[in-house]
């Protein structure tokens, strides 16, 4: 009797091209002297953290957030006002930011434990509106429709930021990726499959599904902190349902609850939607005409194709699945 | 003394009486079946039982602890867990990681266990349900009657001290049935014991020793398969007053 | 006397646009996140057909531009069904995301050819008319009549014709209803365009009073959002109250204090009711 997949270590369930890629990322941060390119990589990989993060929970609890930027926004607003206002450092506003976000997570994910499909979409996007909707109300504390500008960059050199949104990029990947492949994921996609059965497992359900928002939350909330730092500006777009729907998009397109494919997705689309700056006028239009070709081609996203899952090659390489058979 | 004592239930659903006073005791070790006419309320003494709908009144006692008023997973953790009518598969999982999934909650009674131990008892009840050629399988290409073993395997790995069957039998071939008979059997001689909801008579009643009569939610007969197929009372509510249909064959 | 009327006028306009959201989601069991594209569709159709095809013109001119946009829009939906939804209709999520993905392509496109300042047309019939002492744009009254003539014609069409009850079978039943033998798929194709097509119509009336711009698609779809969660998403009656009270609601909170406001206060009721009662106020209970 093989029993390998029961206990089989940390090491063989990694995903080579993922950390090809954070790899290739951080040679690019260290040598890289090219300061156009270090800002586009910058914001492809705080949109690699927002796919990752949303990935944790819809990815694999199939309950379709549609309100990430409450958590994006949220957490990038708290961090600025704080930093600005407070003379704060970013490296203590960010995790504070991030808790605050993941706070948000707890509660949300308390509130809406019973709901499902469109509901819980519903009420996620409900939620993002109304924090969207504060941003213009508090208008004191967020500068309204133009935002706050003038917060402390991350360190004084571009490069370095580059550093520390891909070691943070490379944080999130590694937990993420760990998170799922414990016991804490294997819940999350038996509750996927059936609440009641995981619960009839003995399986304290509420509380798998709450950890899983209060992470995603976090995890998302360090991308807005770092999102906003390294532009050195917040504005309601952070908030908005447009950051919401990419982070969807980019993540759905990789390939959900998959963690890798999110990561990837998000990085190469991001990349594409800089390279369209060739042909500026158009570029919004062909990069969500794209988006709709890509969701089209593959719904299930392209870490999720048929023909990864069944190679064995392809499988190991992208996603870190080892057969046993 | 008995294992498990249901008291007085009483649930209404708006208007609806679903139960009313109804109770039954099990000793450890038996096996016996819940039959009634369909809307009898037999699913929700299972779903009352099991913490998935609240009592109006009424207690549920596991070894003189009390279960009602607690959330399902942690009855489950007290050793009382159930199937349903519709199978509820992992699906997008493989046998064997579908039956870890119990071992993933820290429970008050019974060791999860882990590693090499975990793995012997996984083995030992696919073993014991006939399942182990399939351990390794995707959940997704087993058959019905295969699904309905491994939600028997998935509730065995909870360790339970009664197990809970809603209506194993339905929707199964004739063969299937008997592998599940066979599997139940088997479960029960190594000691545990198990209440079964059922319509196929027929099968049930060749598996249990004592069976209770459930009819508007109310407890009407008890007793030995061929005292309560001999129940007037029985008789009318179950076939009307024509009657005398139930075969133990 | 004001909150009256105008909460009257502005439920008419929210009704149209609600009840083919409502319609597609009890029918199909999806979520059409380009509801708000074939509106803003609606409008800037007409606005093409007038302007630009016919090159301006009487008020006949213009209300045969309407009837084009209507036409064009439930022939564009049909093709978006056909093409995009249906291979993966099944599943809620793709649903969503592809027409969410959709409305911002449709919007940026527009934004694209005709700039994002937007344009209009004149209205179908000029000056206002007095109530009481209120004063209303006679383009908005127009919305009442309409109404006043759609729903029954929506009511006929579901209870009368062969393919009206088919989808209401299906909406009710569906496994039922296809074991029936009623084409399930065939009456989420007609409900789809349908609704898209009412959903137009409204864009089409209100073209001439507001400016049409590329992120009118949001409004609608926000507000047929809240409408169906308090009517019950499932229930087209409960969507016509809803649309009503939601109407004079709004009229009546924004007098009391002011619109940012009545807008937050209106998202925390629909997240409240969203988390207390998913089946809507209005709702039975579906589940």
């Amino acid at each position: 009797m093989k029993t390998d997949s029961l206990s089989s270590s940390w090491v063989s369930k990694q995903s080579p091209v993922g950390l090809a890629v954070l790899g290739a990322g951080f040679l690019f941060a260290f040598f890289s002297e090219n300061y156009f390119y270090i800002e586009i990589l910058m914001l492809a990989a705080v949109y690699g953290i927002f796919a990752m993060s949303w990935d944790i929970l819809t990815g694999y609890t199939h309950e379709v957030n549609f309100g990430f930027a409450l958590f994006v926004g949220g957490a990038g607003y708290l961090s600025g006002i704080l930093n600005l206002r407070m003379g704060v450092s970013p490296w203590l506003t960010i995790p504070v930011g991030a808790l605050a976000a993941g706070l948000a997570g707890v509660i949300i994910g308390y509130l809406t434990l019973r709901l499902k499909g469109p509901y819980f979409a519903m009420v996620t996007l409900a939620f993002a509106s109304i924090v969207y909707k504060l941003a213009f109300i508090l208008y004191d504390y967020t500068g309204g429709e133009e935002g706050i500008s003038g917060l402390a960059p991350l360190t004084s050199d571009p490069r370095w930021d580059l550093l520390a949104v891909w070691s943070a990029t490379a944080a999130v990947y590694v937990v993420l990726r760990t998170y799922a492949g414990s016991k804490h994921g294997h819940i999350l996609k038996a509750i996927r499959a059936d609440e009641d059965a995981a619960q009839s497992s003995g399986i304290n359900t509420a509380y798998y599904k709450i950890e899983a928002f209060a992470l995603s939350g976090f995890l998302g909330g360090i991308g807005g902190g770092l999102f906003a730092h390294s532009q050195m500006q917040v504005g309601p777009t952070m908030l908005s349902g447009y950051i919401s729907i990419i982070v969807v998009l980019l993540a759905m397109i990789g390939g959900m609850g998959t963690i890798v494919g999110p990561l990837i997705g998000a990085l190469v689309l991001s990349l594409l939607n800089e390279y369209l700056r060739v042909i500026e006028e158009y570029r919004i239009v062909v990069y969500s005409g794209l988006l709709i070709l890509f969701i089209y081609l593959a719904p299930e996203g392209f870490a999720n194709l048929g023909f990864v899952k069944k190679s064995r090659v392809l499988s190991s390489l992208i996603l870190g699945e080892r057969r046993v058979k | 003394m008995s294992l498990l004592e249901v008291k007085d239930l009483v649930k209404h659903f708006g208007g609806l009486v679903a139960l009313s006073d109804f109770g039954f005791s099990v000793r450890s070790g038996e096996m016996i079946g819940i039959i009634g006419p369909n809307g009898a309320g037999k699913t929700t003494v299972f779903n009352c039982m099991t913490g998935f709908i609240t009592l109006d009144s009424g207690s549920v006692l596991l070894g003189g602890k009390r279960l009602s008023g607690k959330k399902p997973y942690q009855i489950v953790n007290e050793g009382l867990t159930r199937t349903w009518q519709l199978v509820k598969p992992f699906f997008g999982m493989k046998v064997v990681e579908a039956l870890q999934v119990p071992s993933f909650c820290r429970r008050s009674r019974t060791s999860g266990g882990t590693g090499r131990e975990l793995e012997e008892r996984i083995v030992g009840i696919t073993e014991t349900l006939g399942l182990s050629g399939q351990l390794w399988e995707e959940v997704d290409n087993l058959n019905q009657g295969e699904l309905r073993l491994l939600d028997i395997a998935r509730a065995m790995v909870t360790n339970p001290l009664i197990l809970l069957l809603d209506e194993p039998f339905s929707g199964l071939s004739h063969k299937e049935i008997g592998r599940i008979s066979a599997a139940v059997e088997e479960l029960n001689r190594k000691g545990l014991t198990i209440i079964i909801i059922e319509h196929r008579l027929r099968e049930l009643m060749k598996l249990v020793e004592r069976v209770i009569v459930m009819n508007f939610g109310r407890n009407i007969a008890e007793g030995t398969p061929e005292e309560v197929v001999r129940d007037p009372e029985v008789i009318e509510a179950y076939l009307g007053k024509q009657g005398g249909r139930i075969g133990v064959a | 006397m004001e909150i009256i009327i105008l909460g009257t006028v502005r439920g008419a306009l929210y009704s149209l646009i609600a009840v083919g959201f409502v319609l597609v989601f009890s029918v199909g069991g999806i979520l059409n996140l380009a509801h708000g594209t074939y509106y803003m569709l609606g409008a800037y159709l007409t606005f093409i057909f007038y302007s630009l095809l016919f090159h301006g013109g009487s008020s006949g001119i213009l209300i045969v531009s309407a009837g084009l946009a209507l036409v064009s829009v439930g022939l564009i939906a049909a093709v978006v069904y056909q093409v995009l939804l249906r291979p993966n209709i099944g599943s809620v999520t793709y649903v969503m995301v592809m027409t969410l993905a959709l409305a911002l392509f449709v919007g940026e496109v527009m934004a694209l050819l005709f700039g994002v300042s937007g344009t209009s047309v004149p209205s179908f019939i000029e000056g206002s008319t007095r109530i009481g002492d209120v004063k209303v744009v006679n383009q908005q009254l127009l919305t009442v009549p309409i109404i006043v003539c759609v729903l029954p014609a929506l009511w006929l069409f579901l209870r009368k014709t062969k393919m009206g009850r088919g989808i209401e079978a299906v909406a009710q039943q569906r496994v039922a209803a296809i074991l029936m033998g009623v084409d399930a798929d065939r009456a989420l194709l007609v409900t789809y365009a349908l609704s898209a097509s009412m959903a137009a119509s409204a864009g089409a009336l209100i073209a001439p009073v507001s400016s049409v711009v590329p992120e009118m698609w949001l409004f609608p779809l926000i507000k047929a959002f809240a409408i169906a969660i308090l009517g019950g998403m499932g229930s087209v009656v409960g969507a016509v109250i809803a649309s009503f009270l939601m109407g004079y609601a709004e009229v009546f909170t924004s007098f009391l204090i002011g619109e940012h406001l009545s807008e937050m206060l209106a998202l925390v009721v629909i997240a409240l009711v969203l988390i207390i009662k998913p089946s809507g106020i209005l709702g039975k209970m579906a589940r």
